[in-house]
């Protein structure tokens, strides 16, 4: 059992982790923190690999491993050598509130995950929990986050959360439906990264609140 | 038969392509003639009815699995309105060819003949045809609504800020009202699984009601009656003859005509709906009464004059509910003879209106004198449209006042509302002869004086409906006997 | 039956669109290669998407990659849309970006931009792209993979939209690819949910997230579990779908995206996300009866059609008043399939071809006047009349279309509608349905007349915009026509069959909730779809 603990273990720390990416000032070094959270990731999908017997979780682990300790980090972290450091880090609400947000998605998460019924994740309830409170994370993020390269961390915040949830629900689907969800989740990095590139280049902003000026 | 009836309805559409096809200087020539056609085919329809001992008959045409869609119904009614509308289609079509010109003083900044006129008028008569001869309740409602589409662009013709606000509260009035019309359908349909007319009658009570109460909402929107009334005098903005046509011949009476088919359909009904549709039409002819008086400008005046006149049909189709087929026989008659009679008065209208470049009831004055034929056309009018014999809005009134009588046989409290109503007839009689008198004889004003001479295809249409204006009178009651 | 065109009907545009990204080098040669390209492909992805869809009326559906890939009715109706759309917005674009490039592109701030070589490339191979994604969303068996197509459509169309790179243009693809990745995130939450309990019924694992599989099980599966998910499905698709209260990115991109993007978002890609929303809906009522999907689509329904009309109102935007008549529309579409029955999902579908349709000529037509009025403001668009006939001729048939005028073919949607309301006992919604659309048609006729009549402004020279950008919305507004007047046998095949798939969920299971079939009162309960289109079918 010693698995199933270590598991939900994991899975905690990948909160804390993405508070840390959240808060953290700088966005360079969120990116850091990003790629040592996917780091855990990695480190549960083996854990789960060894405990279900699934050898298809080795592979999400490569492939894991390969986009998000590796290439996302260093595609964001590349392009934000090129921007201007000072514009970053503004929040639509202080520390302590989104924190409390925070909470309050864990609070909810749990109780949701508690009311469903689910055979092949009984042991992992924690860790389900933990997943989708991980995906609101991401949320929360790129609502609170003014700055567009933080909201592109919202959004690998909270495929970091699905991510899980597939793992633990949907470790045995055909590796193709694997290979497209984690596509389509790189090539969003990309085109996102490629658009706040372009967007600060053109109008030499990254505060998304400059950003607003279609209404009605 | 049936192909004559078809062709009534589907050459005027067909004019309304090759206006935007052929060249700009066919455009006039081909409206003028395909209008004739379709005249001929609906009178040619009348007559050999008429020929047959009027026994009317219909014909399914468009089906959806085993779901009529449209037919086509024949009998004195729709032959009758049908040839009238039609009619008048063609005759305002052919004043219309002298109407927009830069001889035109009422409205110089025109620039030539444009193909959106003729398209949008075109394709309205069809419509009108087609709504009149439907046998269906899908029929009445799609044609209802493409005329309401079709009066937009006819109303909004001049394309100024006016003109296109008149315009859009028109199409947006008659449009909500039309509302009530596609829920009666679309109830109609799903109880009894068609659209036929024909199975009105198999219906309860209750539905009736709701049916009818829809029904009467889009009539009135469409009719002008209160409390929808607002945009038929704001939609005077329209070219004359189009007000003629839209807002005296034809399409103000779809929303009677609506009623009047599906009270015949629908075999008894229930009383409720003729006491709804009496109290309303005395309101709105009082109303309308009441708006004579401030009124200066001529077109305005007619408007509301339409208004009460259209009153009186539904007050007349609302006794027929009473067991008064003589009130339904009156109804029809009056929108066949006011169609004609309030036409000439807007054609009139619209003469002065091309000759001195107002339409300001004060600067007019010695009509007579100036423009004799005007003048004469003037008179013919105003008697017809009061109701003085013999001119021909005096037979259908005062059969809708016998056939009031009637009713109250069965309903001494309607006796009331007859008398209402027959004073209004005296009041509006009043009203009109003072303009009467005041515009037409004497001495010509300034601006009359000044007046130029009006087109030949206008003197055309304004003296064959000058003679309708007297000769009909006899003509639609008979028919209808 | 095995079907090889479908496997090319998705490489066709997929290589296409790294062709068009490799064609470079060939100097003043690169725009006509490229057009070749482009043609080829939207003509090559029309002929198959017919082809396949022959193939479904013949064999009731089209089949490959083992069975990953699956056509059936309902799929060959939204693969039709798919290709004709696409092909039209294929002709279309040629005239529009000739004419784009020759504005050209430029650095400053400006409202409406144009566009270069560079962008044109772009422009061309993500067209394909997105094209790609989206026939891979309808015709995908697979319940993941179709999350995965719906999302590949959100990341190929995000440059389409920002492609002006101007202000308003970058702002609005940002939003809308933050707000929809976000939204359909939720939607792989649903899936995963339905997956997943899918795979503890299902003994071959592989097979537990296909589609006709998982309606197979159905009735096995865990019903708050389903509950969840389907809430989860229609707020993450309906993000996409532009469903009211997620709409928020809609009016920005639509406005802002190139016209024939805007046209293939509003016009398509809206048709794509609503055939997985009701696929999955197809497996809730075979689980849990048909009243719980029924509900929620109804007071999304009203919902979004109540709030579109109200964003209409007054809206000054040619562009953001199409944009929000979607999901006016879209609400429309839902109330129908609400409303359920035979009938209402007849209604529904038919109302979702039409608008697609109506829509997509609209937004050809804002594109027109955006060629030649540099604007799309109502204060500046007037006097279309003197300046092209011809388009301000469409326009006006355009916008009597769009709300429903007889003889469009709305006018007969619109009339099912309310007549499934009415079989069903929704009296008042229908009224109060009426009344709301009454107000859209009267800000759609007020941007009709506003820009067509009046007087235009003195510097815009008068002129049409070109065949290929006429051409199109010839095409479309015949094809409005002939819908209301007359439709096709093969149509009525295919909407007679989509509508038994949908439907499935109430005649295959006897847990069919107490808004089923049964409530169908009156004559019309009896009234099937095929005697209502026997007489087209020719018996």
């Amino acid at each position: 059992m010693l698995n199933v603990n270590l598991i939900n273990t994991l899975s905690g720390l990948l909160l804390l982790t993405s508070l840390l990416v959240i808060e953290t000032k700088k966005p360079r070094q969120s990116a850091i923190l990003y790629s040592f959270q996917s780091l855990i990731l990695v480190a549960i999908f083996l854990a789960l690999a060894i405990r279900m017997e699934a050898d298809q979780l080795y592979l999400w682990a490569a492939s894991a491993f390969l986009t998000k300790v590796v290439l996302v980090p260093v595609i964001l972290y590349r392009a934000l050598g090129k921007v201007d450091q000072t514009v970053t880090s503004l929040n639509t609400v202080s520390a302590p509130v989104s924190v409390l947000l925070a909470a309050l998605a864990v609070v909810v998460s749990f109780t949701v995950v508690s009311q469903i019924e689910l055979k092949s994740a009984a042991d992992f309830i924690p860790a389900l929990a933990i997943s989708v409170a991980h995906f609101f994370f991401g949320q929360l993020c790129i609502v609170t986050q003014r700055n567009l390269f933080k909201q592109i961390l919202g959004f690998c915040l909270m495929e970091n959360g699905s991510h899980l949830t597939l793992a633990l629900l949907a470790y045995r689907a055909p590796e193709l439906v694997e290979i497209g969800i984690a596509t389509d989740a790189v090539f969003a990095v990309i085109i996102l990264v490629a658009l706040a590139g372009q967007i600060y280049k053109r109008l030499h902003t990254l505060d998304s609140a400059e950003l607003q000026t279609l209404k009605g | 038969m049936v192909t004559f009836v078809l062709a009534g309805i589907l050459l005027p559409f067909l004019g309304s392509l090759l206006v935007l096809i052929l060249p700009r200087s066919w455009v006039k020539a081909t409206s003028q003639l395909v209008t004739f056609a379709a005249m001929l085919c609906t009178l040619f329809v009348l007559y050999s009815l008429g020929m047959t001992g009027k026994v009317g008959y219909t014909q399914d045409l468009l089906f959806f699995g085993d779901i009529v869609l449209y037919g086509v119904i024949v009998d004195k009614i729709s032959a009758l309105l049908g040839s009238v509308f039609i009619l008048f289609g063609f005759l305002v079509v052919v004043y219309s060819g002298g109407y927009l010109s830069e001889k035109n003083r009422d409205h110089v900044e025109h620039n030539g003949v444009q193909r959106r006129y003729y398209f949008f008028l075109l394709t309205f008569i069809g419509a009108m045809a087609g709504l009149v001869m439907s046998s269906t309740m899908l029929g009445l409602l799609a044609f209802f609504e493409l005329t309401g589409v079709c009066s937009w662009g006819l109303i909004g013709y001049y394309n100024d800020e006016k003109s296109l606000k008149a315009a859009l509260k028109a199409i947006v009035t008659t449009e909500l009202a039309s509302v009530g019309l596609f829920i009666a359908t679309a109830a109609f349909f799903v109880l009894t699984g068609g659209f036929q007319l024909s199975a009105f009658a198999t219906l309860d009570d209750t539905i009736k009601t709701w049916l009818f109460i829809g029904i009467l909402i889009a009539a009135w929107g469409k009719s002008a009656q209160l409390p929808l009334h607002f945009w038929l005098p704001d939609a005077m903005a329209a070219p004359t003859p189009i007000s003629a046509y839209l807002h005296a011949a034809s399409m103000v009476k779809a929303g009677v005509y609506i009623f009047a088919r599906c009270l015949l359909s629908a075999g008894t009904v229930p009383q409720v709906i003729g006491v709804v549709g009496v109290i309303m039409a005395i309101v709105t002819m009082f109303y309308g009464l009441l708006m004579y008086f401030p009124q200066k400008d001529f077109k305005r005046l007619l408007a509301y004059s339409t208004i009460t006149q259209l009153s009186y049909i539904f007050f007349a189709l609302s006794l027929s509910i009473f067991g008064s087929a003589t009130a339904f026989n009156g109804a029809i008659a009056h929108v066949f003879n006011h169609a004609l009679g309030k036409g000439l008065f807007f054609l009139v209208a619209g003469a002065v209106g091309f000759s001195t470049g107002t339409r300001l009831l004060p600067n007019l004055k010695g009509l007579l004198k100036k423009m004799p034929l005007v003048g004469i056309c003037f008179a013919v009018a105003a008697l017809a449209v009061t109701g003085v014999p013999p001119f021909n809005g005096f037979f259908s009134k005062f059969t809708i006042f016998a056939g009031g009588f009637e009713a109250a046989k069965n309903a001494p409290l309607l006796m009331i509302l007859v008398v209402i109503a027959i004073l209004e007839t005296i009041g509006s009689f009043a009203w009109l002869f003072w303009v009467f008198s005041s515009s037409v004889p004497g001495d010509s004003s300034a601006e009359v004086a000044a007046a130029s001479d009006i087109a030949p295809s206008m003197k055309f249409a304004l003296v064959i409906l000058a003679c309708l204006a007297l000769l009909s009178g006899f003509f639609a009651m008979a028919w209808l006997k | 039956m095995e079907s090889p065109h479908l496997i090319w009907l998705l490489f066709v545009p997929l290589i296409a669109s790294v062709l068009s990204l490799i064609v470079h080098w060939f100097g003043d040669f690169t725009r006509p290669i490229l057009e070749f390209l482009h043609l080829a492909s939207v003509t090559a992805t029309l002929v198959l998407t017919f082809i396949v869809a022959g193939q479904v009326l013949d064999a009731g559906e089209a089949l490959a990659f083992s069975d990953w890939l699956r056509v059936d009715s309902l799929g060959a109706l939204f693969v039709v849309i798919v290709g004709v759309m696409g092909f039209l917005s294929g002709i279309y674009s040629i005239g529009f970006t000739r004419h784009e490039l020759a504005v050209g592109y430029t650095n400053h701030d400006i409202a409406i931009g144009g566009l270069d070589m560079g962008r044109l490339r772009v422009f061309y191979s993500l067209f394909h792209f997105f094209l790609f994604t989206m026939l891979l969303a309808v015709t995908s068996n697979n319940i993941i993979i179709m999350w995965v197509a719906i999302e590949a459509t959100t990341l190929s169309s995000a440059f389409l939209v920002g492609l002006y790179g101007t202000r308003p243009a970058l702002e609005a693809a940002w939003k809308y690819v933050v707000i929809c990745t976000v939204g359909v995130a939720f939607g792989l939450y649903g899936t995963i949910l339905v997956y997943s309990d899918a795979v503890n019924l299902i003994q071959e694992t592989s097979k537990a997230s296909l589609w006709t599989e998982i309606v197979k099980n159905a009735s096995t599966l865990d019903p708050t579990l389903l509950k969840l998910a389907f809430v989860f499905i229609l707020i993450g698709f309906g993000t996409k779908a532009g469903i009211v209260p997620m709409h928020s990115w809609l009016p920005d991109t639509y406005s802002e995206a190139p016209s024939p993007v805007s046209a293939l978002l509003s016009g398509v890609l809206v048709n794509c996300t609503l055939f997985v929303i009701i696929r999955f809906s197809i497996i809730v009522n075979l689980a849990l009866g048909t009243s719980f999907a029924q509900i929620l689509f109804l007071v999304f329904g009203v919902i979004s059609l109540a709030a579109a009309v109200f964003f209409m109102m007054g809206q000054k935007d040619i562009n953001r008043l199409l944009a929000y008549s979607s999901p006016e529309n879209i609400g429309l579409i839902l109330i129908a399939l609400g409303l359920g029955g035979p009938i209402g999902i007849l209604a529904g579908l038919l109302q979702l071809v039409n608008h697609s349709i109506v829509k997509t000529m609209m937004f050809f037509l804002s594109g027109n006047i955006l060629m030649k009025y540099r604007s799309r403001s109502l204060d500046v668009v007037k006097g279309l009349m003197q300046a092209a006939p011809l388009t301000s001729f469409f326009l006006l048939a355009g916008v009597f279309a769009l709300v429903g005028a007889p003889p469009f073919n709305i006018f007969f949607s619109k009339f099912l509608i309310v007549s499934a309301g009415i079989a069903t006992g929704y009296w008042w919604l229908m009224i109060v349905c009426m009344l709301l659309l009454m107000l859209a048609f009267t800000a759609l006729f007020r941007m009709g007349s506003s820009v067509t009549l009046g007087q235009k402004p003195v510097e815009i020279q008068n002129g049409e915009s070109g065949f290929t950008t006429l051409a199109p919305i010839a095409i479309l507004m015949v094809l409005a026509l002939v819908l209301g007047l007359f439709m096709p046998a093969q149509l009525t095949d295919l909407l007679n069959g989509a509508v038994e798939v949908v439907n499935a969920g109430v005649t295959a299971t006897p847990l069919a909730g107490p808004n089923g079939s049964a409530s169908v009162a009156g004559p019309l309960g009896g009234l099937s779809v095929e005697s209502f289109f026997s007489f087209f079918s020719g018996h």
